[in-house]
């Protein structure tokens, strides 16, 4: 089990807090609805990827208590079963935008890019004027740490406001916001559908909600396997911009820019080197910290009429087929699911992404948008994030809208089916910076209709041999239902005894009588 | 006189039970309960050149209780069949509509429009060589009207057709069941409208000609062809036909002679092959110079499609058509009227009948 104070040496921070203040919107702070619906995911992915982190089954508790007679007015609890946040990292996690341990890393990502919890802090701070209240006990501390936390916005930190030691035998954190302007709604775009989307897509997390109405709700978890960590992948040459290269270049540990390049960059070898240098007006031999923004942009000028290796795949981590089915299995409770884990891909030239389709049929499956007959619900993932909001730009919405769904025997409007979509990538395409809806990267695209037929295939097995058992009933019932009245009333017709007609039904229509 | 043959509905009947007693048997044997319908479809429908009418090909279908396409409708037909067996037990009749709206309390449930009620009478009919009305089961309209020396019996009670007032003797719908007591005609007239009808009983033609005055009002029903097609046979009389002289006019007389294609299966029981068209001919638009309407841009296509109908090959049948086509012109039966009211009775039917 990694211990919390490793984890947490590779914390950064970015002075970004003001910015935030004034681009709540952009953060996903936006309308009641979505505002609440955000405080839950960042508080959420930080449980998650915390106990993740700490190699610990993640067991999740959210409740959103309704705070006296405001309508808008809440309190939203997230407590985790992690290993705690070591009392020195609190300002830090809690108080500073962009903190976070994989930023800085070429990592496939469920978070919002570490803008994360802080951006909870700041959203509670600025609508109701409360601290943030932060619970956590590590398990090498006796006591467990009471803490409420606010953010100096002018100079971008977390300030401890008071801190009191509780004796107790717990170890985890909670977190407690006080939210003003936000409105619950037990609807799609509400905390509820974005809890059961997180336990369909981390069939490992256990999930408990509580709703301000007090009724709970489980989302027991369908396998004890905790998913192999993402490995932070160098970044690959392609689509690499002067910008990057020069931060690169700030924190390499490489003596020269040639070391530098072949160390921190993937797929670029020796060979690719000395091909670079006939190209460029770069000493390559020079200290990487004294390299220009001029020689930079040379550089990635070049590597765009370079031919490099796709770049590696190894720190994609998939849910994997089996998974998607157990949760979908385990949420939806459906009379079929499927799933479909695509090969690795690559767009724009050089940035690799896996797409993964799930289908479940009936059951809690499907969506019946008020119409009261359930049809198709598209879920949309990306790294395991659900994806709420703006699903109508979404490439992986059209997608799976172009798909010819009455050839897999499905009507959209009727047939009650939930499609799962999963982008798996170390820097997702997204449209803007809200971060809920998929950029239509052709390669992308694609991919996501190859997946979605296979899955929809499978489906179709399902419901042809489903529509033939139905047939064969409906069959049975028509013979068991009209050769009775034939023989009656040719009865009636010839003045005779009706004939004992269970024999030929039985003969024909394959199945005992009332079977 | 002659009757349409020993007792029509009871023999429908017999043959309703014959079929139901096969039924019982094969549901003993466990063997699936069929019946064999010869084929109405129009790949089954011929012209035969020999009776000179429309017929059924030997082509049938055969419906059977094993097939779930068929099970219900076989179930439907065994209720129709029922049905009729207790029109005729209890000597009722019933429309086809009575019989589309009864089919909604049978244990199979109704049907979903009357077409298809309307469909499983031509079974019992087509399967069953009977006609509907001796399943005790009528159409909804009227039959024409007869002015002339002809009585008839009606269940128990004798009409004299000239004296059943001036609209004359009104072919009732259950045709098969009346029965000709005497007649002292020598030829049946009958005219496409009731206009051309009360000229000629008001100027007592019927008289003069010796003649059965019947008005097909249009397109003739069942029952109006049924009374023409047993004059012809039973009373062994001659029949002409005398309707407008335009495309509708020939096929009104057409259907008269040679039967229609969608009552192909029962035309052996309707079509009078002998009935003769007296007119109004392309000639006689010609030769007594009548007042006309241009044909339309459909009556071209019609009269041109007449000329493609089978029934129509015989010559003098050709030669009015493409005569027709030549002058370009139409003319109703009343327009002998130019001549006077009169002069139809006197001289144009006269000349055409070949009585003076």
């Amino acid at each position: 089990m990694a211990l919390a104070k490793d984890i947490f040496k590779e914390f950064r921070e970015h002075s970004v807090s003001e910015f935030f203040r004034k681009n709540a919107a952009m953060l996903g702070y936006t309308g009641k609805i979505r505002s609440l619906t955000t405080v839950v995911h960042e508080g959420v992915t930080n449980a998650i990827d915390a106990a993740e982190d700490a190699g610990i089954l993640p067991s999740v508790y959210v409740a959103i208590r309704s705070m006296g007679d405001e309508s808008d007015h809440y309190k939203v609890i997230i407590e985790d079963n992690a290993s705690g946040i070591p009392e020195e990292y609190i300002p830090r996690v809690f108080g500073r935008m962009l903190a976070g341990t994989k930023l800085h890393r070429n990592v496939q990502n469920r978070g919002q890019q570490g803008i994360g919890i802080s951006g909870g802090v700041m959203f509670s701070q600025a609508t109701s004027g409360q601290s943030t209240v932060v619970v956590t006990s590590t398990e090498d501390s006796d006591n467990i740490s009471w803490n409420e936390v606010m953010i100096d916005v002018n100079r971008n930190r977390g300030e401890v406001q008071e801190h009191r030691e509780l004796e107790g035998d717990w170890r985890g954190t909670r977190v407690e916001f006080e939210v003003k302007d936000v409105s619950y709604r037990h609807s799609r775009y509400g905390p509820n559908n974005y809890l059961r989307m997180t336990a369909i897509a981390n069939p490992h997390v256990q999930i408990i909600f509580e709703e301000p109405d007090g009724s709970l709700t489980f989302f027991e978890r369908a396998t004890d396997e905790i998913p192999e960590q993402p490995e932070p992948v160098p970044p690959h040459p392609t689509g690499m911009r002067a910008d990057g290269l020069l931060d690169l270049s700030g924190e390499t540990q490489s003596r020269s820019v040639g070391t530098f390049l072949t160390n921190d960059l993937s797929r670029f070898s020796r060979n690719k080197l000395k091909e670079l240098e006939k190209k460029v007006d770069v000493d390559m031999d020079q200290n990487p910290e004294n390299l220009t923004w001029d020689e930079a942009e040379q550089i990635v000028t070049a590597f765009r009429n370079m031919d490099f290796m796709t770049p590696p795949t190894k720190g994609l981590r998939p849910i994997g087929e089996e998974n998607i089915e157990s949760g979908l299995n385990q949420i939806l409770d459906p009379d079929f699911a499927c799933a479909t884990t695509r090969s690795p891909e690559v767009y724009r030239g050089g940035i690799p992404f896996i797409v993964e389709t799930g289908l479940a049929y009936g059951g809690n499956a499907g969506d019946d948008a008020g119409s009261g007959e359930k049809g198709l619900e598209v879920i949309r993932f990306a790294n395991r994030a659900p994806l709420i909001f703006n699903q109508g730009g979404c490439a992986l919405t059209n997608a799976a809208e172009d798909v010819d769904w009455k050839r897999y025997e499905v009507d959209p409007e009727k047939t009650p089916v939930t499609l799962f979509i999963n982008i798996v990538s170390y820097h997702v395409p997204y449209t803007s910076a809200g971060k809920q809806s998929v950029a239509e990267e052709p390669e992308v695209y694609e991919e996501v209709r190859q997946a979605v037929m296979a899955s929809a295939r499978d489906l179709k097995r399902f419901l042809k041999k489903k529509i033939k058992k139905r047939e064969k009933r409906e069959r049975a019932s028509l013979f068991e239902n009209y050769l009775p009245i034939i023989a009656q009333k040719a009865a009636d017709i010839s003045d005779k005894e009706a004939p004992d007609i269970q024999p030929l039904v039985k003969e024909i229509a394959g199945v005992e009588s009332g079977e | 006189m002659a009757n349409d043959g020993e007792d029509p509905r009871k023999d429908a009947l017999d043959e309703i039970k014959d079929f139901s007693d096969d039924i019982i048997e094969n549901i003993e044997n466990s063997e699936p309960p069929r019946m064999t319908i010869p084929s109405r479809s129009t790949s089954n429908i011929v012209f035969d050149e020999e009776k000179r009418f429309y017929t059924l090909a030997g082509k049938e279908t055969t419906r059977t209780a094993a097939n779930m396409r068929q099970v219900k409708k076989f179930a439907q037909t065994m209720c129709a069949a029922d049905f009729c067996k207790g029109l005729i037990n209890s000597d009722k009749t019933a429309t086809l509509r009575e019989m589309y709206y009864t089919s909604e309390g049978w244990p199979t449930g109704g049907f979903k429009s009357q077409d298809r009620s309307d469909r499983v009478v031509e079974d019992l009919e087509s399967s069953f060589a009977v006609k509907r009305e001796d399943l005790g089961l009528l159409p909804e309209e009227d039959g024409a009207s007869i002015f002339g020396d002809l009585t008839v019996r009606e269940e128990g009670m004798e009409v004299k057709a000239t004296e059943a007032g001036r609209a004359g003797y009104t072919i009732p719908p259950t045709m098969s069941d009346v029965e000709f007591v005497d007649c002292g005609a020598e030829r049946v007239l009958a005219v496409e409208t009731m206009g051309m009808y009360h000229r000629l009983v008001q100027e007592e033609a019927w008289d003069d000609y010796n003649a059965l005055v019947v008005a097909l009002k249009g397109q003739p029903a069942r029952a109006t062809r049924r009374f023409l097609k047993r004059a012809n046979n039973e009373l062994d009389l001659p029949v002409h036909l005398f309707t407008d002289g335009d495309p509708f006019g020939f096929h009104i007389a057409m259907v008269v002679i040679s039967g229609s294609a969608k009552l192909a299966y029962i035309n052996h029981e309707l079509a009078v092959p002998d009935a003769n068209f007296i007119g109004v001919t392309a000639t006689d638009i010609e030769e007594y110079d009548l007042p006309t309407d241009n044909l339309r841009d459909s009556d071209v296509k019609r009269l041109n499609q007449l000329l493609d109908d089978p029934r129509y090959s015989d010559g003098d049948w050709e030669k009015e058509i493409n005569k027709m086509l030549e002058l370009g012109t139409k003319a109703e039966q009343q327009a002998f009227s130019k001549y006077g009211l009169e002069y139809v009775v006197e001289e144009y039917l006269p000349s055409k009948l070949g009585l003076n």
